[in-house]
């Protein structure tokens, strides 16, 4: 019997399948933002860091890395690695765009190759150029721009020094190295964790019901950090800006009328209450997983802090119920944070579908 | 003699109430035990084991400190056995007790087996969506598939105690070893910040930019644990690196080793049919006015290619389907009523509590019957 018991639990199993077609239900996408999001599909590279560098983390948009480089009185200089997937044959044309940058003029093609040398990147082999203003632009001194190509799998890739002339010219040497030592990696694929696997299958007798403000299911985009909401709410998000600049994200469910909720928050934001007629002139339809839902984008002056701030608001009837989600806060940080809002709302669902 | 004092001691009245004794205390203290340890924990440690241990906090000992389920079911077991070889005659006036006897004893081996071979899975299903698998929802496996073909897949599915027992797995199907490097029963998978101070979980796939840790065990009916585990593909050349594979994660993650493709999943044990299940549509009827369920009902399409067998089936409250050694039951429901899950059921042994209740019924009247009617013909001759 304990044979029996112990039989086939542990052993592997091989068998053949069908390719699995994507279910019927399809996943959520990741709602990643802006950056996040090309970074998480742009090519990567490794790289030894030069002694005396920083890497800058995040390494910024567009970017597949980036360093800063401090030098004497105050000199600085940055290094960004840039890949252009799809863009091939334009040296050229980004030659000139930063000779530009330095005030100089457009170079040929015959002089572009002539002002060009043999550089080792990784593996592979590509052009160096090295340029510098004639005054200075934005510092004491003239600027330098020391940058590398190489056109490698169908992407094109600037390594780019820019900084005081003479800081630049100093670093060509570690600038040179970080080239030899560079790993070109493909594109990394997109994480995708569901936020919480599917829920446990219950005796149906006990299945809840009428119970939907309790969390829905949400992927949190990167940079938003969950906060203690308050008995109102059902979660709240802090997403932080440059400079202390700060937006809340405050999730709720709650009764009332589309316009009770809409003239509430415009209270909020210093602004005249709206009639029934006028509402539809501010609202947008959004199309969510499960049904449609209404945005508002409303822009004044925050009433608690006196400051002015934009307001972005979902509204989702969900059954019975009605979801709110208020994203208020620096002007910037929302406009900054659009894209990621909406995707979060079109996304998130509400049962416990997988 | 030793072996008359053995035969005592199994023949015994007395076990028979010690046993029947301890199996009341067991299921009082098993339930109880539920509260703190879960149902599953609880099962395990009370009634599918031969004894329940103790051990204080912190110790790598422990000590047997009551007898557990297998143990009470088998002593009982051997003590009916015992009994009957050596008290009972087959005559016909015992034939009644012969039978009551023979019923509890297919009870008690019945359960046994159900409990060691029975298997139970979940077949969750959205409307429109066909399966030809169901999962074992407390139960990962890690699918390493060789995805190369453009129609099928090869899967070698390692399940999870496998995972949780062996460092190395190696498999004739796999040219390359897995190496377990962590394994975590329940555990929290997170977007690791470029700037965290955590190390990323792995070198390669998502795991480079995720974190992982270990999470306590879960006891509760509602929730469960989501296991994850750092792997290592050691090739004849060498490491390929670490991946991290977790239910965490939907989307399998792939790899290249001597021009084939392969990919890594951690995903609930699956379990595959030769046909295809298809929700057509889920019903949910409340008693008017009210949140209180009246009815539960999964409308499917069976469909079995090798046969031909294409037909729809009701599966509802006390109407399941049984097919192909399985049994369908109605188990739950997503919120919006779009969305069904079926509890499939293998028990070879379904069968035997039926026939071993006929058995003792049919025994019970019989041994009436032989005294009853003596007894009336007595009546009538006097």
């Amino acid at each position: 019997m304990a044979a029996l018991a112990g039989c086939g639990r542990d052993d592997i199993q091989v068998y053949r399948v069908a390719k699995e077609t994507p279910s019927a239900e399809p996943q959520a996408p990741v709602a990643a933002h802006g950056q996040d999001q090309e970074q998480a599909t742009l090519p990567r590279v490794q790289f030894k860091l030069p002694s005396g560098w920083q890497e800058v983390v995040p390494p910024g948009p567009m970017r597949a890395a980036s360093f800063s480089i401090g030098g004497k009185d105050g000199q600085t200089a940055a290094v960004g690695i840039i890949p252009l997937p799809g863009v091939t044959g334009r040296d050229l044309d980004f030659v000139n765009l930063w000779r530009k940058q330095l005030q100089l003029p457009p170079a040929t093609e015959a002089e572009m190759s002539k002002q060009s040398e043999d550089v080792t990147i990784g593996a592979d082999q590509g052009k160096l150029f090295d340029m510098v203003s004639e005054k200075p632009i934005e510092s004491k001194t003239p600027t330098r721009i020391t940058i590398a190509m190489l056109t490698k799998d169908g992407t094109s890739w600037f390594f780019k020094m820019t900084g005081d002339h003479s800081l630049v010219r100093e670093q060509k040497p570690a600038f040179v190295q970080l080239l030899k030592s560079i790993v070109f990696q493909p594109a990394a694929e997109p994480i995708q964790f569901t936020k919480a696997p599917r829920a446990l299958s219950t005796n149906a007798k006990q299945a809840p019901r009428g119970e939907s403000s309790e969390k829905p299911i949400w992927i949190v985009p990167t940079g938003w950090q969950e906060v203690p909401g308050g008995q109102m709410l059902v979660a709240k998000f802090l997403i932080t800006g440059d400079n202390g600049a700060k937006a809340e994200l405050n999730v709720s469910a709650a009764g009332g009328g589309l316009l009770a909720n809409v003239n509430r928050w415009r209270g909020q934001l210093g602004l005249a209450p709206l009639q029934e007629t006028e509402l539809q002139t501010q609202v947008q339809p959004l199309e969510v997983a499960g049904g449609k839902a209404m945005l508002v984008d409303m822009a004044g002056t925050d009433a608690k802090t006196g400051q002015k701030a934009r307001l972005l608001g979902a509204i989702v009837p969900q059954g019975a119920q009605t979801w709110f989600y208020k994203l208020m806060g620096n002007e910037q940080v929302v406009e900054r944070e659009k894209e990621a809002f909406t995707r979060f709302v079109q996304t998130i669902k509400y049962s416990n579908a997988p | 003699m030793l072996l008359d004092r053995v035969i005592n001691f199994f023949t015994s009245l007395r076990l028979t109430v010690a046993c029947l004794a301890l199996g009341l205390v067991l299921v009082f203290v098993g339930t109880l035990a539920q509260v703190d340890l879960g149902l599953y924990k609880a099962q395990n440690e009370f009634f599918r084991s031969f004894f329940i241990y103790w051990s204080p906090k912190g110790a790598s000992w422990r000590l047997p400190v009551f007898p557990g389920g297998y143990l009470v079911g088998t002593v009982l077991l051997v003590n009916l056995l015992a009994a009957h070889v050596r008290r009972f005659t087959l005559t016909r006036k015992k034939i009644g007790i012969w039978m009551v006897h023979v019923g509890v004893m297919l009870m008690l081996l019945g359960q046994l087996l159900t409990d060691m071979v029975s298997h139970e899975s979940a077949l969750h299903l959205r409307e429109g969506e066909a399966k030809n698998y169901s999962e074992t929802e407390r139960e990962a496996e890690l699918a390493v598939i060789d995805a190369t073909d453009a129609d099928t897949d090869k899967v070698v599915a390692i399940p999870q105690g496998a995972l949780m027992h062996h460092e190395e797995i190696r498999h004739p199907e796999m040219p390359f070893t897995v190496r377990v490097k962590h394994f975590f029963v329940n555990s929290a998978a997170n977007d690791r910040a470029p700037d965290a101070a955590e190390p990323p979980a792995a070198t390669q796939g998502i795991g480079a930019r995720a974190t992982v840790k270990e999470l306590p065990r879960v006891t509760d009916m509602e929730t469960r644990d989501v296991p994850s585990a750092v792997v290592e593909i050691l090739t004849s050349q060498g490491s390929l690196g670490t991946w991290l594979v977790s239910e965490f994660i939907d989307k399998a993650q792939s790899f290249t080793w001597n021009n084939r493709t392969w990919q890594l999943a951690m995903r609930p044990r699956r379990h595959y049919k030769p046909f295809t299940i298809q929700l057509l549509q889920f019903q949910h009827d409340i008693y008017a006015g009210t949140d209180i369920p009246k009815n539960f009902a999964s409308r499917v399409l069976l469909l079995r290619p090798n046969t031909g067998e294409k037909r729809e089936v009701d599966i509802y409250m006390n109407n399941p389907l049984r097919y192909a050694g399985e049994t369908y039951y109605q188990a739950s429901f997503d919120r919006d009523d779009h969305g069904s899950v079926l509890q499939v059921v293998h028990n070879p042994s379904w069968l035997t509590p039926y026939f071993s209740c006929l058995l003792v019924g049919a025994g019970l009247i019989v041994q009436f019957l032989t005294h009853l009617i003596p007894f009336i013909r007595k009546r009538v001759s006097a």
